[in-house]
Formats: structure tokens, sequence, C-alpha cells
């Protein structure tokens, strides 16, 4: 059994030998597929290297800074720079369109800046070549120039019912075409699969990678699978060609697309300049960091006072002007953070609209499957920005504890009287090391395959309806 | 006798159901799009309302608060903003990518303009249904579809010579069905178009202009599918010859070409000006005044006499160095644009192997809404916040008497205006 199907594919490869059409194609797939596992790989190295190398001088330069009053060095502020992960070699996902820099500073939560896609030449509005591309769109394309005449063929030319007769079933002979198409299909995952094991050594995990890998192999089954289906069912190889061309122009082309216009049409979010202007019909309530004086700060002060047992700021051991800014930096945190969780939720409200018609096309299930497990998805950039957010707030409140323990409250509201006073106004620069080292990594291995599993059930589903129909045509046969 | 011979052409053709079947497919694209592409134009509409009445309600209350000049100039912030083409429904180009609103301050503009309030990336990665994707991308599948085998089903059916011989003219026939093909097509993908122009008040030429494209687009595909269709293959074998010419000019070579000028040409990383940036404004506490102001004179001269320093912090010196900082950063930051120019320059000229592409780009020109506008866009915020310095350098160099009045002179943002 197993034999007369590795020789009915084996049959089916001497058959598309001797195709030009068909080694044209196949040369083309695997030699793009190569380029661009080689490109990306390049492309995205030399961006994490010049990400990592920002970083590095960021945090070298905070270091450098001279002695300066605490709430200086909250302005200079601090950048982050987002290093792309290792999978993200194989596909950049959202990467482009995603600053890669954040400034970060007090009282503010600044957007990130410069995408990759501002600055480029903008021909790839519709394709990047990344092996995300090769995979997800040319592929399919692949399969079915090869495979549309699969079973067909075989009608046509008379030659299905002598193989009937030699004992070869319907079922028999359509796996054993399966197997001739998954070859072609795994010819180009090839080079993919060497770029995602490659990726191991720059830090992804073998879950993720594995994980990977089958999910294009489950994508590549599926063509496979519906390639076959529709070579069986029709009745000529014209009418088999047209109906796979068209199916993947819906699912390939059209429906991502479609997915995004519904998103966008069906749940609304608004622009963070709408968001910045909430935050500061709020803030307007709460108090200016700036001024101690300002009346939302008098119960602190009177707190304060009582807690010390003085009577005027003066005599408090510590900067009452320090402790303002932290406990202003605090309250504006939580309602910066508030506006910012909701803002996030909305985009990935949105991208959930967009991923459901993963069930209708498995092109949206295998980006988004892709995506998820390389780590270059919209939640993992919100992982970047929260992790910002945090360390943006350690920063700013250890410059703030400083600022109130670290300088005294007549220092401190003197310093613009004489330059003297304005030397003593400021702390040393030993205290700058409050910088942790950061290097952003997405979510963990597992929970990224945990966040993919619903783009898996959906390619699972599609590939096992599909293959169910490829059986209960060939018994029909 | 023509008119005979297109009715009976284009009954044959509507009969057949494959044929109607992507007619009608094409018009609800068509349709799809045009209504997507005007909520999404809506939306931008709408936000910048919102957001003008915002800015207005914020900046009188930052005037109402502060009693000095700098202390207006560093609090209140200027909305400015590119309103959406009424074209812009049919092309939403680059939108999505570029920012095409920001809030600007007096300070250093550097650090200000980079900031793009864009929207969500894993959809904007996706990319949108627009009616210039419609017509660019999708309209040669279908011409393809509908044209490959236009004689290779005829013969293979055996009505070739049948319909040769009761045509009313031979040579006629298969340009005249290709041609009621195209029409079909052409109307099914334009009228939903049309009726979006007309919603949008899209000045006539344009709408002429889009039509006349876009006409001579399908005509180009079609004639190129009616010449292949007359080869003797299978008409499988046409259509994937056919797919292969459309895939490699309309995905591969574009992609290709990218990664192309991506290598070919080298710049500053965003990174390095906001850095270099913020080294200079920062920087600047520790330098004594003159250093500052002497930069700061060498652009503005006219301030020359009004550089002594009364108190160990004014605002004009402040935002003097704030002024410097640009300066120091602006041989970076105009390379920077240069190489952003040149790129897409330099796609121009690929993209003429890629009709789609050159499509799209024509399409998007037409709209205002590609990486051109949004570079002008840029530069008129530029052009704004200068003419915000020189409203405010005079108030904080000579430091007349503070009158909130003063502020009823003060530049607003005119949004770029679009012919009518």
């Amino acid at each position: 059994m197993m034999f007369r199907i590795w020789l009915i594919a084996k049959d089916e490869w001497r058959y598309w030998r001797r195709s030009h059409l068909a080694m044209t194609v196949l040369m083309i797939a695997v030699v793009l597929a190569i380029a661009s596992v080689v490109v990306t790989f390049s492309t995205v190295s030399l961006a994490a290297h010049q990400r990592a190398h920002l970083q590095s001088q960021a945090e070298q330069k905070f270091v450098e800074q001279p002695d300066r009053h605490p709430h200086r060095m909250v302005h200079y502020g601090h950048y982050l720079f987002r290093t792309p992960p290792p999978l993200g070699r194989l596909d950049p996902g959202v990467d482009a369109y995603t600053g890669t820099a954040i400034f970060l500073e007090g009282h503010r939560q600044n957007g990130a800046t410069f995408s990759g896609q501002q600055h480029s030449a903008g021909l790839n509005w519709l394709s990047a070549l990344s092996p995300a591309f090769v995979m997800q769109i040319l592929t399919p394309l692949l399969l079915i120039v090869m495979g549309f005449g699969v079973m067909t063929r075989e009608r046509e030319a008379g030659t299905f019912d002598f193989l009937k007769i030699q004992g070869v079933s319907p079922l028999m002979l359509t796996i054993g075409k399966g197997v001739a198409l998954a070859g072609a299909g795994f010819a180009v995952l090839i080079p993919v699969a060497v770029g995602a094991l490659i990726t191991l050594f720059y830090g992804s995990s073998i879950l993720s990678v594995s994980a990977f890998v089958f999910s294009y192999a489950l994508y590549v089954g599926f063509w496979c699978a519906l390639v076959l289906l529709v070579s069986t069912l029709s009745r000529s190889h014209v009418g088999s060609f047209s109906a796979l061309i068209i199916v993947w122009v819906v699912t390939c082309l059209v429906l991502p697309r479609i997915a995004t216009n519904t998103a966008v049409v069906t749940v609304h979010s608004p622009s963070k300049l709408e968001t910045d202007f909430a935050v500061l019909q709020k803030l307007r309530e709460m108090g200016d960091g700036h001024n101690a004086n300002d009346p939302a700060f008098k119960a602190l002060k009177d707190n304060l006072l009582a807690k010390y047992n003085v009577d005027s700021v003066d005599e408090l051991p510590v900067n009452f002007k320090g402790i303002v800014a932290q406990k202003s930096e605090a309250d504006l945190t939580d309602v910066l953070n508030d506006f910012a969780e909701q803002k996030m939720e909305e985009g990935v409200a949105q991208a959930k609209v967009a991923r459901q018609f993963g069930w209708l096309s498995p092109a949206i299930a295998i980006q988004t499957a892709s995506m998820k497990l390389a780590g270059t998805d919209l939640e993992n950039y919100q992982r970047f920005l929260r992790e910002a957010e945090a360390v943006r707030f350690a920063f700013v409140q250890s410059l703030n504890k400083l600022h109130a323990e670290g300088l005294s409250y007549a220092d401190d509201v003197n310093k613009y009287q004489s330059h003297e006073t304005l030397q003593k106004a400021k702390v040393s620069a030993n205290n700058w090391q409050v910088l942790s080292d950061f290097h952003f990594v997405p979510l963990p291995a597992a929970e990224r395959f945990a966040g993919s599993i619903q783009a898996l059930l959906q390619l699972f589903v599609l590939w096992l309806v599909v293959s169910i129909g490829v059986v209960l045509a060939g018994r029909r046969q | 006798m023509i008119w005979r011979d297109i009715w009976r052409e284009g009954y044959f053709l509507l009969r057949k159901k494959s044929v109607l079947l992507l007619l009608l497919s094409a018009l609800g694209l068509s349709v799809f799009s045009v209504w997507t592409g005007s909520q999404e134009v809506a939306a931008q509409q709408a936000t910048i309302a919102r957001l003008l009445e915002a800015d207005a309600l914020d900046r009188a209350d930052v005037l109402q608060q502060q009693n000095d000049y700098g202390g207006v100039a560093y609090y209140s912030f200027h909305l400015t903003y590119a309103p959406p083409s009424p074209l812009a429904f049919a092309a939403l180009g680059a939108r999505d990518v570029y920012p095409w609103k920001h809030r600007i301050r007096m300070l250093a503009l550097e650090g200000q303009i980079y900031e793009s309030d864009t929207g969500n990336p894993e959809l904007a990665q996706a990319g949108r249904i627009d009616f210039a994707f419609v017509i660019s991308v999708l309209a040669p599948v279908f011409i393809i579809l509908l044209l490959h085998d236009l004689r290779a089903s005829e013969r293979a059916a055996g009505r070739d010579d049948l319909l040769n011989v009761t045509a009313h003219s031979r040579r006629a026939l298969w340009p005249l069905r290709a041609g009621i093909i195209v029409a079909l097509l052409s109307g099914v993908l334009l009228l939903p178009f049309w009726f979006g122009a007309f919603a949008h008040s899209v000045p006539c030429w344009q709408v002429a202009t889009v039509t006349l494209v876009c006409i001579c687009y399908m005509a180009l595909i079609a004639l190129l599918c009616y010449w292949v269709s007359g080869w003797l293959y299978p008409a499988p074998v046409l259509a994937s010859m056919l797919l292969g010419i459309w895939l490699l000019t309309t995905y591969i070579i574009p992609a290709l070409g990218n990664e192309a000028i991506e290598h070919s040409i080298d710049g500053p990383l965003g990174g390095d000006i906001l850095m270099v940036q913020r080294e200079a404004v920062n920087g600047a506490w520790e330098l004594p005044y003159s250093h500052t102001m002497d930069e700061f004179v060498k652009t503005h001269p006219k301030w020359a006499d009004y550089t002594e320093m009364s108190a160990l912090f004014e605002w004009k010196w402040y935002f003097a160095f704030h002024q410097v900082g640009d300066q120091v950063a602006a041989p970076l930051s105009k390379r920077y644009r240069e190489v952003g120019k040149k790129k897409y320059q330099m796609a121009g000229v690929v993209a003429w192997l890629s009709p789609a592409t050159l499509l799209q780009r024509t399409l998007t020109r037409l709209a205002q809404t590609d990486a051109i506008a949004a570079r002008e866009y840029e530069q008129q915020v530029r052009d704004f916040h200068e003419q915000l310095r020189h409203f405010y350098y005079p108030l904080l160099f000579t430091s007349p008497p503070f009158h909130r009045d003063v502020f009823k002179a003060r530049p607003t943002f005119e949004p770029i205006e679009y012919t009518k």
C-alpha cells in the first residue's frame, strides 16, 4: 500500500520533471524562498544590531551626564530601542509599521517614532520579499499551478479507469498525488525551515521554532488538500484551474484586506492625539507637578506637616518639591496608563475582528499564527510599550526620590538666586546609575504558542474539512 | 450592423454564468471598497473636527493660566493636520503609515515631528482594500479570468468555426467580444467610484482623469490578454502565463525593487537625529549662556543686541537653546529626509516595470495620499513652527508687558486646501 502510494507520487514527479511549466514555477518559488530568507535574515539582523548599538549608546549617554538638578534628568529623558525577536528574521510582522524608538521622559507617554515603512521606498505596499510572504501567498499559487490537473488529467486522458482495474483505489491515487504535491510545497518550505533552525542560535526556543515550521507545514497541507479536492471535483482541468485561482485570489489577496476594512469600520479606536486631550482634561483637575503651590497639593502638604509635626514646608526633613513631583508623577501615570490600556485594548479588539476571518481564509490564519509565534504581532508590540512605560516610571520616580531626599527644599527654591545657589541645587552625577540594561524580548515561547492556538486551530479545522472532502470525493469516483 | 453584433455578443456573454458571476463579484468588491473608503475618510474628518475643538479649548485654557510670554509659549500646543482630499476615499494611500496630525509646541521641532499617531500597525501591515487596489491589482485578474479562454474555450467546445461563420465580420468578432467584456468590467468597477466621487464632490477633472487612467490601464491588460489568448495553447497554460506576468509585475518586481533600493542607499538612522538633538538641547543647561546665544544669533542676527541675561533663567535663553538644538540636528535631519525622498523617486523608476504600482502611485498622487503628500505636510508643519518662532522671539527677547490680546496675532495652522 505504502509502496503504491510512493509509486504514484514518484510518477507524478516524473510528469512534472518533463513539464516546463511545472519545473519553471517550482524553480522560481524555491529561488524566491531562498532569496527571501537570506535577504530578510540579513536586513533584520542588521536592524537588530543597529538598535542594540543605539540602546547601549543611549544608556551610556545617560550615565555620562554631569552633576545636575534631578528634575533636569527627568526631562533629559531616556531612549529605548526595540530589537526584533529572533524569529522576526523570518516574519518581520508589524515591525516596519511600528516605531522603533521611544523617548521616555517625565509627565508624558510618548509614542514610538521612526517606523521603517515611513522611510522606505514604498514599493512594498503589496508584498515584501519576506519568507512569510513567499510561504503565505506564493506557495499556494505554486501548488495550484503544479496540481490543478493532477486528478482531472487522469480522467481526461482516460488513464483513471486503467488504474482502477489494476486495483488502485481512487483514495490511494488521491493520497499518492497528495504526497507528490506536498513534496513540492515542502521544497519551498525547506529554506524557511533551515532559516528557522538558524534562529535557534539567535535565542529562539525549540518550541516556537517547531510550532512555526509546523504551522507552515499545516498551511501547505491545507493547500495540497484543496488542490486535490478541486481537481477531483472538477469536470475539466480548465474548470479546476479557474476555480483554484479564484479561491487563491479571494483567500490570499482579497479577504485579508476585507478583514482590515471590517475591523476598522466595526471597532472605533480614537487616535492617540484624542486620548492626549482626554488625559489633559483629566490632569487639569489634578494639579501641575511643576508647581508645588498648586491647591491640588494642599492635602499632601497638610499631611506631611502633620506627620513630621512642623509648621512649614521649609522645616520638613524632605524636599517638598520632590515629594510633589513623586506624588504627581504617580497620579499622572495612573491616568496615563488607564488611557493607554484602553487604547491598546481597542487595538487588540480591532485585530481580533480581523483574525476571526481566519476561519474563512487560511492565509489570515497563517499570518496570525506566524506573527504570534515569531513575536512580531500587535500584542508583542504592545508588550514593548508596556515595558517601556515601566522603565519610564521607574527611572523618573527614582530621580524624583533623589529630588526629595538628596536636595534640600531651601537649595531647591533658591536655585536661580545666583551661580552659587544654582550649583548647590544639583546632585552628583554618581546618581545617574538608575537605569537597568534594557533589552526587549517578546513574550515567553509558551505564551506565544498559547496565543497562536486559535489561529492554528483555524488552520487545522480548514485542513480537516477539506481533507474529509477529499476522502468523500475520492470514494465517489 | 455593428449594434446588432454588439447586442448578439453581449447576449452570448451574459448568458454565461461564469462571466455574470465574475462581473457581479467585481461590482461587489468595488462597492465595498468605495463604501469602506468613504467611511474611513468620514472617520478622519470627524477626528479632525473633534481635535480642532479640543485644541482650541486647551490653548485658551493655557492662555488664561499663564502670566508671561515664555509660559504661554512653553505650555501651548498647536494642532497641525492634513485633511483627506475629496479623492482620498478612492485611494487611501499611505495615510495609515505616515502621520497626518501632530500637536506641536515651541520646543525643538526635531524632538516632536517624528511622533506618528498612526492607526493599528497590524491592520496597516495587512493593508486595506480601496478602489485603487481593486483597479490596480484585482482588475487584471478579472480580465485574465474573463479573456484568457476567449478563443480556447470556443475551440474546445467546437463552436469556433460556427461563430466565425455566423459573425457579421469575421475579423471583428474577437476584438468585439473582448471589447464588450472589458467595457462591461470597466463599467461595473467604475460605477461605484463615480457615485463616490459625486458624494465627495471630487472635481470633474479628477474624475475624468481617474476614469481615463483606469480605462487605459484595463485596456492595456486586455490587449495583452487578447494577444496571448490567440496562441494555440490550452486555456490553463494561457492563464498560467498571464497570471505569471501579472504576479511578476505586480508583486515580485516591486518587492525585489524595494529590497534593491533599501540596500543601495545609506543614510542616517532616525535614532541618531533624536540623540544629537537631545544632547544639544540638554547640554545647553551646563554651557555658558553666551555659547547658546552666539549660536542662536548666527541664524537670528536681529536679536544680537538682546542676548544679555538679567536672571539665571530666562525664557529667551531656554527657547534659544531649543532653536540651537534644531540647528545642530538640521544636517542629519535634512539628509534623512533627502534619503526618504530619493528612495521614493527611485521607486518611481521601478514602477515603470510594474503597471499596478504605477497606477497606484498615479491614483495616490491625484488623491494626495502618498508619501509626497506626507512630506509636504511635514514641511507645512516645519513652516508653521518657524512662524511660531517668528511670533514669539520678539516677545521673548524684547520683553514687552504681558497682554493677552497680543495672542490674537499668533499664527494659526492653515491646513492644505484642495482645489474644488
